[in-house]
């Protein structure tokens, strides 16, 4: 055991006394086992030498058998629940391993959305349809008069008050679709127009309406 | 990614939606025209439940040559689901936003199993 004074010495020699840590008391006492440790070099040398004959005798390295069992069973293909199996997994670190079941995370069903009502096509829906295409038959021929207005009449206070109705009962649906011969901006404000006039009402009194009511 | 039960095909169906839960993913599981598809429940515009609005067909409107309109109509198999907090409306097939196609709602692959559907998740 060198003094603390040999020790700072020898630290100064060596390269590591060039750190700025090396400066504190702790360093300096740390130095000395290092200093004195210097020697050493050779006899690690030494081991390092004998170092590989050692390993060559180790216990975990596989035999000319054993390596001769792995390369066929690497070229005859991999059985499941083989030794050759078991002994890949080991040298791959598991690699070629069948990949664990994935943690099962739970489902959760929060809300079932059912579909939208089917179409019924009821005996009166299949007349009125009938009915609807006859018209538009007749327009597109320009046979105007074809349906006289008293028949246009009906069937306007009809659908009026089944539209009604049924948006009374929360059923609400566009009266008009996109399908078929467009209706233009011009053939809406003529038919409401004529609507509120038949039932004595103004503009205003719609808009008004309109504001007071989710209609 | 692993195959998460949903549902038996043969329960699901035609035009129906199911919200479901895995673990943090909330996603919707649409059935439409025979085919599943899954989304995420998040809206991109502010985290509404883009899954549970209205599903509604396609609105086009045709020109005719002269490039004045046919008027709208609804597209025969093209079908959208539209978020019902501010009517975001996303492509049933894909999960983009119609109007912008760069806003896409993220998409979970669905697998069918004989009668069992699974999503990927
Ligand atoms: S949150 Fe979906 S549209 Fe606004």
């Amino acid at each position: 055991m060198s003094s603390p004074k040999g020790a700072k010495a020898a630290a100064s020699k060596s390269p590591v006394s060039k750190s700025p840590a090396s400066k504190s008391p702790a360093s300096k006492a740390k130095a000395a086992p290092r200093a004195a440790a210097k020697p050493a070099p050779a006899a690690k040398k030494a081991a390092a030498r004998k170092a590989p004959s050692r390993a060559k005798a180790g216990d975990g390295d596989p035999t000319p058998a054993q390596k001769a069992a792995f390369l066929k069973a690497l070229a005859g293909g991999v059985k499941p629940n083989s030794a050759a199996l078991r002994k890949l997994e080991e040298k791959k670190g598991g690699a070629f391993a069948p990949s664990p079941p994935a943690p099962q995370r739970k489902v959760e069903v929060l809300r079932r959305i059912p579909a939208p009502a089917p179409r019924l096509e009821t005996p009166e829906t299949k007349d009125a349809l009938r009915i609807a295409a006859l018209i538009e038959s007749g327009l597109a021929r320009g046979e105007l008069d074809k349906v006289q207005p008293h028949a246009q009449q009906a069937l306007a206070a009809a659908l009026c008050r089944l539209y009604a109705a049924n948006h009374e009962m929360g059923e609400r649906y566009p009266i008009l679709t996109a399908q078929g011969a467009p209706v233009t901006a011009t053939d809406v404000m003529v038919m409401c127009g004529a609507l509120l006039k038949a039932v004595d009402l103004q503009v205003f009194e719609l808009g008004m309406w309109q504001s007071w009511s989710s209609g | 990614m692993a195959e998460q039960f949903v549902g038996k095909a043969s329960e699901f169906k035609d035009g129906e939606r199911q919200i479901i839960r895995i673990g943090e993913d909330e996603i919707g599981v649409f059935r439409h025209a025979g085919a599943f598809y899954a989304y995420s429940n998040f809206c991109l515009h502010q985290g509404g439940p883009a899954c549970e609005g209205l599903t509604i067909a396609r609105v086009i409107e045709p020109l005719r040559e002269d490039k004045t309109s046919m008027g709208l109509h609804f597209h025969e198999s093209d079908m959208n689901f539209v978020c019902p907090w501010h009517g975001y409306e996303y492509d049933m097939k894909t999960g983009e936003h119609v109007a912008d196609r760069r806003i896409k709602l993220r998409k979970y692959d669905v697998v069918q199993k004989g009668d069992e559907v699974y999503v990927l998740a």
